[in-house]
């Protein structure tokens, strides 16, 4: 005789989180930005870098790789931060338009892992962006660096200078300008403020009317968080002297992001390279920013009608 | 409505909070001469307003590059108060980066200094003073420099440099020293700094040329110290057996005959 087996099926205890869930939404984010051709900016990088290395050869040796870096390491701050903005102020209207945001939150999938997702998969789509473009960088100034070096020594040879002093003297001096696993670091600073602002916008998008309105407003307050140092200068030491003045820099340093926190960038391409705990502090800021806007988006959007 | 207003002071609470953290990383970071300090306003001007926004945006780097890159096409142009005035702006965005400091020195003593003297109409008196304002201004432009990057090996050996060689003798209309001691002592400065090793014995020979005594047991000891480490060029060589002589070394301690050859003459200045 037979055991009787159940054939209803097991009942899946439903989950307050899901990190898989969280996971398969930032995944399908980055698909729909990468449909949107967004990282056509990535080809245009590569022309700058290109250009960039190869256009100055009548300057001496390390102002060459100093403009090469300055100009891409310009280019990957607005990659970040244009893509920050744009990909993310157009997440949630494009979901509403294609009707992708009902038939997700008809799911058991809670409103803060939906926007989870959202800002994860942004920064999986601006984090691997960067990722490719420093490798790009890196293989096109190794290149320019050895050229650079090669030629200079040609030059001491030239001249009867090529002493071993001198010799090492120059590869020194390129060295300090060329490749270094330091430099990787200012790539980091990057994305901790393109996270930030990314963050930012992804709040702004939960009350804002339109696309264009987060985009525009996003972009002041990434221009008012560069210079938020000002701002709070008065709010410690008082600066300003009309009440006007004094008003809106108390307001600007309180509700912007102290977005100027994270330009190490110029220093670290002269040769100074943030230590571990230096990382930590910026990962710290970036952390909480990250949280507080991510707490408050959530807070809106769960009210949103949609 | 209820959660809207949570949501509002979750963000006030956040910017009440976060001030003294960012107070503090910005000090941490500053310290550790990661963080500059927030761009001179008064450089809106010269910078534009598109320039200014984008160093305020965290592109001041880039905008040097674009500054220093305006400079050169100037420099290109035989212009030289539009060197100056943008290698100005260059070295005000990034103070820390000695070499701009280096070229802009460089291009106003040597450059602009020698424009003046050899390829001007002007009257020679104008001629004159212009070629030495222009040395003096890169003497200023590494003094400001050595201020934001005082253990720049670099700047204190372009400093030494000037020092060694852009005084200009009216009557032969050459450069020649124009402080031996203080071209010694940035020699010195420079090696110290870690610049070439050679600019240890160059600041040697140069206080050599002084007529102070302290000077010249310091450039002893420098000597001896390249001597005995086996750098026993002509020069150095030379310029011992002088010292030797003027500071009446035991004959004891006094190297070799040997070793000594004819050196060029150096006669004591000032």
């Amino acid at each position: 005789m037979s055991t009787p087996t159940s054939t209803a099926p097991q009942s899946v205890r439903f989950q307050p989180f899901s990190i898989r869930r969280v996971w398969t939404l930032a995944s399908a984010t980055v698909t729909q930005l990468v449909r949107m051709k967004i990282l056509a900016f990535l080809v245009l990088f590569c022309l700058i870098v290109v250009a960039a290395g190869f256009a100055f050869p009548v300057m001496n040796p390390e102002q060459q790789l100093k403009l090469l870096k300055d100009v891409s390491f310009g280019a990957l701050q607005v990659f970040a931060i244009v893509i920050a903005v744009t990909a993310t102020a157009l997440l949630l209207p494009r979901d509403l338009e294609d009707r992708t945001l009902y038939t997700i939150l008809a799911k058991p999938v809670p409103r803060f892992e939906y926007l989870l997702g959202k800002l994860l998969g942004v920064l999986l789509l601006i984090g691997g962006g960067l990722l490719v473009m420093d490798l790009v960088l890196s293989v096109v100034l190794w290149l320019r660096q050895n050229m650079v070096l090669d030629a200079a020594i040609a030059g001491l040879a030239h001249d009867h200078m090529d002493t071993p002093e001198n010799i090492a003297a120059q590869q020194a001096a390129v060295a300090r300008e060329g490749l270094t696993w330091g430099m990787h670091t200012g790539v980091i600073a990057i994305f901790l403020k393109a996270a930030v602002v990314a963050a930012l916008a992804l709040l702004i998008s939960c009350f804002a009317s339109s696309t264009l309105f987060t985009i525009v407003i996003t972009f002041c307050f990434t221009i008012a968080g560069h210079g938020q140092q000002l701002f709070r200068d008065y709010f410690f030491h008082g600066n300003f002297s009309a009440f006007g003045e004094k008003l809106a820099g108390t307001v600007l340093a309180i509700i912007c992001p102290d977005l100027g926190l994270f330009d190490i960038v110029e220093n670290v391409l002269n040769g100074i390279y943030p230590k571990l705990a230096d990382m930590g502090y910026l990962g710290g800021m970036g952390l909480l920013y990250v949280t507080g806007y991510m707490i408050a988006a959530h807070l809106l959007f769960v009210e949103k009608e949609l | 409505m209820k959660r809207k207003l949570t949501a509002l002071a979750v963000l006030l609470g956040l910017g009440l909070a976060k001030l003294p953290l960012e107070e503090a990383t910005t000090q941490h970071l500053r310290d550790r001469q990661l963080l500059s300090r927030p761009i001179d306003l008064s450089l809106r001007e010269n910078l534009g307003q598109m320039g200014f926004a984008a160093s305020l945006g965290g592109l001041r780097s880039l905008v040097a590059s674009v500054t220093y890159l305006q400079a050169y096409s100037a420099f290109e142009n035989v212009d030289w108060g539009k060197v100056d005035s943008l290698f100005q702006l260059t070295t005000r965005l990034q103070p820390g980066y000695a070499k701009y400091w280096e070229e802009a020195a460089w291009h106003m003593a040597y450059n602009a200094a020698s424009n003046y003297l050899y390829h001007s109409n002007k009257p020679r008196a104008i001629r004159h003073q212009l070629t030495r304002e222009h040395v003096q201004r890169g003497i200023d432009i590494l003094d400001e420099g050595l201020r934001y990057s005082p253990k720049s090996g670099i700047l204190w050996a372009k400093l030494g440099e000037i020092y060694a060689r852009r005084g200009l003798n009216p009557l032969t209309e050459q450069f020649e020293e124009l402080d031996s001691q203080k071209a010694g002592d940035c020699y010195l400065a420079a090696a110290e700094n870690g610049a070439l090793q050679v600019y240890e014995r160059l600041g040697a020979y140069e206080l050599v040329k002084t007529h102070d005594v302290r000077s010249h047991r310091r450039a002893y000891e420098v000597l001896m110290k390249n001597y005995q480490a086996g750098k026993k060029t002509p020069a150095l060589i030379h310029n011992v057996k002088l010292l030797e002589e003027r500071l009446s070394i035991p004959t004891a301690q006094r190297i070799p005959e040997a070793d000594s050859m004819p050196g060029p003459q150096v006669p004591a200045r000032r």
